[in-house]
């Protein structure tokens, strides 16, 4: 298991580097012009574009343009990002803090949600329980989700008024952003309630609740589909007739037997479920006004601002090799056969 | 189930905060680039620098031609229009409570010249108080000499000098009659010079002048930190986010009523919407009219808008227009087609008179202004917002006659142009979609004009606009142009000089246009001034080298609780923060 961690964390820097290189060379395809489109707003700047491209070194060859970024990251600067306007580092401290943050308490329901509901209907098979999940969940799989996080936004926050918009309400903005509101971890949960402020808790919790609710709708809709299939596909299988056969009890062959089995290829889609959410909040934090990794990453996109693209990048290449990683320790622990192997 | 709604309702908290007199809320769109007021050029970071820092003066009010004193209690102008020399207020404190004094419109002024960063509006300073456009480094090219270097520092030295603590003399490098209102400008903002050089910003010394030319500020302290003398003061800016203001309770003004500003960013329109009906917002940015319904007859909510009351007299300053390229650059461009008439047009094809009246008659004003505008638009009649010096209303337009179109097409190239057809692009930045509208309708009326003209309209990514824009590939396309400070000169030359950057983009000239230009420039009476205007307005219809598209009519949707508010069009948010106050 140890040497299987290894080998995987060393492909870390064949990612760093493939992914980099890559996106360099994609810059290629663009002209100076247009990679200073980042810092023309509009068409009157294009008078000075001779001195914005030579400012930025945008003129410069692939090779010269990969080594200055590699040097710079060697001393650990990532860069400036025009998308927002502060060093790299500066915006990912202050964004993937948020997005993790929704996204670990998107993961957790949405995880058990789908389990439970993907096996409910499989043992219901064609019953009322497996009609409804069915329907629901092809619902919200197709939905888009800013129909469903704009309809959310109407009636709970518009409407009935009880969730709110962005991360907090503004009278807790105005407190947290002095600088004796202490931000220890960068998650909000946690800081309000290490500077002992219940009500500021209660109110980043609030924030969350329709984002939430949104993300778990829509990826849950996918676990509980796989979790049907896969269940009722391990349920044909011999061993389960066999341990029937044995007379155990049913209860005991669905959970031990069955169950065990068909939730292997859930965590394979829970290592991508995570990289995910953590990846494709963009809509659901732009609806929502909620600011993380997601919208930043998309404008910089967007911008062709590369020193985020770059950075954002490298942060998604790690998070899925880390993410199969995990999925690959749990199946060692759910199933010894991979375990001996 | 019933747990999970007793959950939902617990949390559901609900936070009543617009009847907070003390916090003003504003949601927008547009995305901070830096607080430095020297590197900034866009409305978002503009909005928060004319709060935060002054200038000598200021806009009063609403007006774009009265000023007020602001750091600045008087000033005088020389005979020969080359020296201004302002008087300073005295007891005046920065945030950071260093006493301001001359030294710092000095620092101020001369950190502009000295860094004139590319991407910055701090051109405008350094055309009136230098006679050069970019940074030093720029102008000179590379090796030049110590020599050349030492005269370029000489002249910015030399353009801002303190006779005493409380009294600046700026010395032009020529007349201009417009130096007032470039002074205007948040370039010319006065920063605490003391804060910015104990925090590594450039120390005003001619020993160290040379590391600074043409840096790009987002690299220092100014970029997320600010010490002005403005009536709010930064408590701090999250990036994308929020930016938080409080008030100056030490502001020479008088300390403003309301003690909080929070500007946040809400990219999604429907969202902010939501936050001003709830009362989270006070006022929030709408993309365009047709979100006005949204907005309107809803309580609590007040929309002000120009085009029902015209009495509020306000009126856009932004001038768009179609530009035909008079020098499209042929060489595999298939923008233009075979490059020759028929199945392409050459590329002088648009220095042919005809050829731009055709194109003029053929552009359906009213469709645009019910369409595109929401039934509300101004025509104008000359490149210039209709509330500036010199704009005549006089001036003919071109109406929309498909008859005269066609008279004009087939005189085009001498009867060529009818007879063989022709096939071009108009092209629009993906996502402008009132552009592409304005492509639209020239298409379907040239089209039906004469089969054998086809025209495609194409959406392209704004970096490659930008490309194909700096490069001459666009025969034709749609561009618009916003005020750097309050001065017809701003358009005027813009648009009709030969050496105009627009005009020389386009590559329109005409000497007779140039020579009224030229007068106009330095002509300091307004009445001299207007009238030199007016006749350069007549001639520009003659020649028709844009179509002009009319202007959207201005609107402010605000919670009722909040007063003080107007429309300046120069001012980056549309009124100061100070002004307003909430019940």
């Amino acid at each position: 298991m140890f040497v299987f961690i290894v080998r995987r964390l060393l492909f870390l820097p064949v990612v760093f580097f493939g992914v980099t290189l890559f996106i360099i060379l994609l810059m290629q395809f663009l002209s100076p012009t247009q990679r200073a489109a980042t810092y023309v707003r509009s068409e009157a700047q294009l008078r000075n574009i001779d001195a914005i491209i030579e400012q930025y070194g945008l003129n410069k060859g692939p090779h010269v343009q990969y080594w200055n970024w590699l040097k710079q990251v060697g001393q650990g600067n990532w860069g400036f990002s025009k998308a927002t306007g502060e060093p790299v580092w500066a915006s990912f401290k202050r964004r993937f803090p948020a997005t993790l943050e929704l996204a670990i308490l998107s993961f957790i329901p949405t995880m058990l949600l789908g389990v439970w509901l993907g096996s409910a209907s499989a043992l219901n098979r064609d019953g009322f329980i497996d009609q409804v999940s069915r329907i629901t969940s092809i619902f919200f799989w197709s939905l888009p989700v800013f129909v469903l996080a704009i309809w959310l936004l109407v009636i709970f926050y518009g409407g009935l008024g009880w969730f709110g918009l962005g991360q907090v309400t503004t009278a807790h903005s105005l407190e947290i952003i002095k600088p004796e509101f202490q931000r220890y971890t960068g998650f909000m949960t946690i800081d309000s309630l290490l500077n002992i402020r219940f009500d500021i808790f209660l109110d980043v919790i609030n924030h969350m609740v329709l984002p939430i609710v949104t993300l778990v709708a829509i990826q849950s809709a996918q676990i509980v589909r796989i979790m049907r299939s896969s269940l009722l596909d391990t349920l044909t299988q011999d061993f389960v007739r066999t341990a029937r056969a044995k007379g155990l009890a049913e209860s005991i062959v669905n959970r031990k037997h069955a169950l065990r089995n068909a939730i292997i290829p859930i965590i394979t889609l829970g290592g991508f479920t995570i990289v995910g959410l953590l990846n494709g909040v963009v809509i659901t934090e732009t609806v929502f006004a909620y600011p993380g990794m997601g919208k930043w990453l998309a404008d910089a996109a967007v911008q062709l601002d590369t020193a985020s693209v770059m950075a954002g990048a490298v942060f998604t290449g790690i998070l899925v090799v880390l993410a199969n990683m995990l999925a690959d320790v749990l199946y060692a622990v759910i199933d010894p056969r991979i375990r001996y192997n | 189930m019933k747990k999970l709604v007793v959950l939902l309702a617990a949390l559901g908290v609900c936070f009543a905060f617009a009847g907070d007199p003390n916090t003003y809320v504003e949601q927008s769109f547009g995305d901070v680039d830096t607080l430095d007021p020297v590197q900034a050029y866009d409305s978002a970071s503009g909005q928060v620098i004319e709060n935060v820092y002054e200038g000598l003066y200021g806009y009063k009010g609403d007006s774009v031609t009265e000023y007020e004193p602001r750091l600045a209690t008087s000033y005088e102008e020389s005979a020969d229009g080359l020296t201004y020399t302002f008087k300073l207020r005295e007891g005046v404190k920065f945030h950071s409570g260093n006493a301001f004094s001359c030294k710092d419109v000095e620092y101020s002024i001369q950190r502009a010249l000295v860094t004139n960063p590319p991407d910055s509006g701090a051109w405008i300073l350094m055309e009136p108080l230098t006679g050069l456009f970019s940074d030093a480094n720029t102008e000179l090219g590379e090796g030049a000499t110590d020599a050349q270097y030492d005269e370029v520092w000489a002249t910015i030295d030399n353009s801002t000098v303190c006779l005493d603590a409380n009294t600046v003399q700026f010395n032009l490098v020529a007349a201009d009659p417009a130096f007032f209102s470039k002074m205007l400008f948040y370039a010319a903002n006065i920063v605490d010079s003391e804060w910015a050089k104990a925090n590594g910003m450039w120390d005003g010394s001619a020993a160290t002048w040379r590391d600074f030319i043409g840096v790009d500020l987002r690299d220092y302290h100014l970029q997320n930190n600010m010490s002005g003398t403005g009536a709010y003061k930064l408590v701090a800016w999250e990036p994308g986010i929020r930016v938080v203001a409080e008030k100056n309770a030490n502001y020479w003004g008088g300390a403003p009523s309301i003690a909080n500003v929070v500007l946040q960013q809400v990219e999604d329109e429907a969202s902010r919407i939501q936050a001003l009906k709830a009362g989270d917002a006070d006022t929030v940015a709408l993309g365009a009219r047709s979100s006005l319904p949204q907005v309107e007859g809803q309580p609590g909510i007040v929309v002000m808008d120009a085009a029902k009351d015209p009495s509020l007299g306000w009126s856009s300053v932004a001038v768009n227009a179609v530009f035909m390229s008079q020098e499209i650059n042929s060489s595999d461009n298939t923008n233009i087609g075979s490059a020759d008439l028929g199945l392409g047009i050459p590329a002088d094809f648009f220095t042919d008179i005809h050829v731009r009246k055709c194109f003029n008659y053929a552009f359906d004003t009213d469709t645009y202004i019910n369409d595109v505008l929401d039934g509300a638009g101004q025509v104008i009649t000359m490149a210039l917002p209709t509330s500036y010096l010199g704009y005549d209303a006089n001036v003919p337009v071109y109406e929309f006659d498909l008859e005269k179109a066609e008279e004009e097409c087939k005189q085009a190239w001498g009867g060529r142009l009818w007879d063989e057809g022709m096939y071009l692009t108009f092209s629009y930045n993906t996502g402008n979609s009132s552009r592409q509208a304005v492509a639209e309708i020239l298409k379907s009326n040239l089209e039906y004009l004469n089969p054998k003209f086809k025209i495609d309209v194409r959406g392209i990514q704004w970096s490659q606009f930008l490309d194909e824009r700096r490069n001459n590939r666009l025969p034709a396309s749609i561009i618009g142009w916003i005020p750097d400070y309050a001065d017809p000169d701003n358009y005027i030359h813009t648009f009709y000089a030969t050496t105009g950057y627009y005009s020389a983009q386009t590559g329109f000239s005409d000497p007779e246009i140039d020579a009224i230009d030229e007068q106009a420039r330095t002509e300091s009476d307004p009445a001299k001034r207007a009238e030199l205007y007016s006749q350069l307005g007549n001639l520009a219809y003659e020649k028709a080298p844009y179509i002009l598209l009319p202007q959207g009519v201005p609107f402010i949707v605000m919670r009722e609780e909040v007063s003080g508010y107007y429309r300046n069009p120069m001012l980056s948010g549309g009124w100061l923060w100070k002004d307003l106050s909430k019940n």
